[in-house]
């Protein structure tokens, strides 16, 4: 199957996405309505992961990734589909996010960090695995967590995030290996727990 | 760089396509709702429920009353929800008491 499902269902999918933005810069509060029970939900996901456990943060990006798409959807082109397109906000507020929380952030420089251990052991269930890990990055202390997500999941170089907070990339460096090691602790405890 | 890509590949087995689906709380949908509205707003008047019902979009039974009573285009592009107690209990309770057919405030209730 081609990336982005059968062609026929894309095209369906696009004619009701075209439809719907052609409403939205009509103001019909029905689209509107429409717009934010399609999407609300993938933006909120997004958001509540890479932001988590700060709720109101979460609840006023959310908003404005609905206020920024009405004021860019003028200029909105339809290349890969109005979700990834609102994700697309969605990441630049939450890189805003990051950059804020980073900038005048510490990390511990003392001490030796474990040198590289095996490769990380993983699960088969894929849900299972994905469970694990997050709860490990929940666990984290807030700015070991965000480094580890911006580098990894987001997938941002060690060069940009230094560029971005103003730190030099020999601290980024330091930063991401300390946040490692501790993930790496805790992962061992999780597979000898079970 | 054996840690890096042992991380890279952590993240790809353990990426957004495999988080379970996390519901939007229906009273943060309706306030984002509201606010979107009062931006729409902000640079004219809404689209008349006549033509928003000619589109194929349902109208709350309020609304339904507006759109057939003989008030002109100006009074249907009024937002009527502002003065409608279903917005109130939706922006305000993750579970609203409200049912109408056709009210976004209900759409939003994840029940």
């Amino acid at each position: 199957m081609p990336p982005g499902g059968l062609p026929f269902l894309r095209g369906t999918e696009d004619a009701q996405e075209a439809e719907l933005i052609q409403a939205l810069l009509r103001k019909d509060r029905k689209a509107t309505e429409e717009f934010i029970s399609r999407y609300g939900d993938a933006v909120y996901g997004y958001l509540s992961r890479r932001l988590f456990p700060h709720t109101d943060v979460v609840e006023d990006c959310f908003q404005q990734v609905f206020l920024d798409a009405w004021e860019s959807l003028p200029a909105y082109r339809a290349e890969s589909g109005l979700k990834p397109w609102l994700l697309g906000i969605a990441r630049h507020k939450v890189q805003d996010h990051y950059r804020a929380k980073l900038r005048f952030a510490q990390w511990d420089d003392r001490g030796p960090i474990a040198a590289e251990g095996e490769a990380l052991e993983t699960w088969v269930d894929r849900k299972e695995m994905h469970s694990k890990v997050w709860k490990i990055l929940e666990s984290l202390p807030e700015t070991y967590r965000i480094l580890l997500i911006w580098r990894y999941w987001e997938e941002k170089s060690a060069e940009e995030m230094a560029g971005q907070t103003g730190k030099t990339l020999k601290a980024v460096e330091r930063g991401l290996a300390r946040a490692r090691d501790q993930f790496r602790r805790r992962w061992q405890n999780e597979v000898d727990n079970g | 760089m054996a840690d890096e890509l042992d991380f890279q590949r952590l993240a790809s087995l353990a990426s957004d396509e495999q988080a379970p689906e996390i519901e939007a709380p229906a009273r943060l949908k309706s306030r984002t709702y509201t606010a979107l509205i009062h931006r729409q707003r902000e640079s004219g008047p809404l689209l008349g429920l006549t033509a928003s019902k000619r589109s194929g979009r349902k109208l709350c039974v309020f609304e339904e009353l507006v759109e057939i009573a003989p008030v002109g285009s100006k009074m249907e592009s009024v937002f009527f929800c502002q003065v409608c107690h279903a917005r109130v209990l939706a922006e305000n309770f993750e579970h609203a008491p409200i049912w109408w057919a056709g009210c976004p405030y209900v759409r939003f209730q994840n029940r």
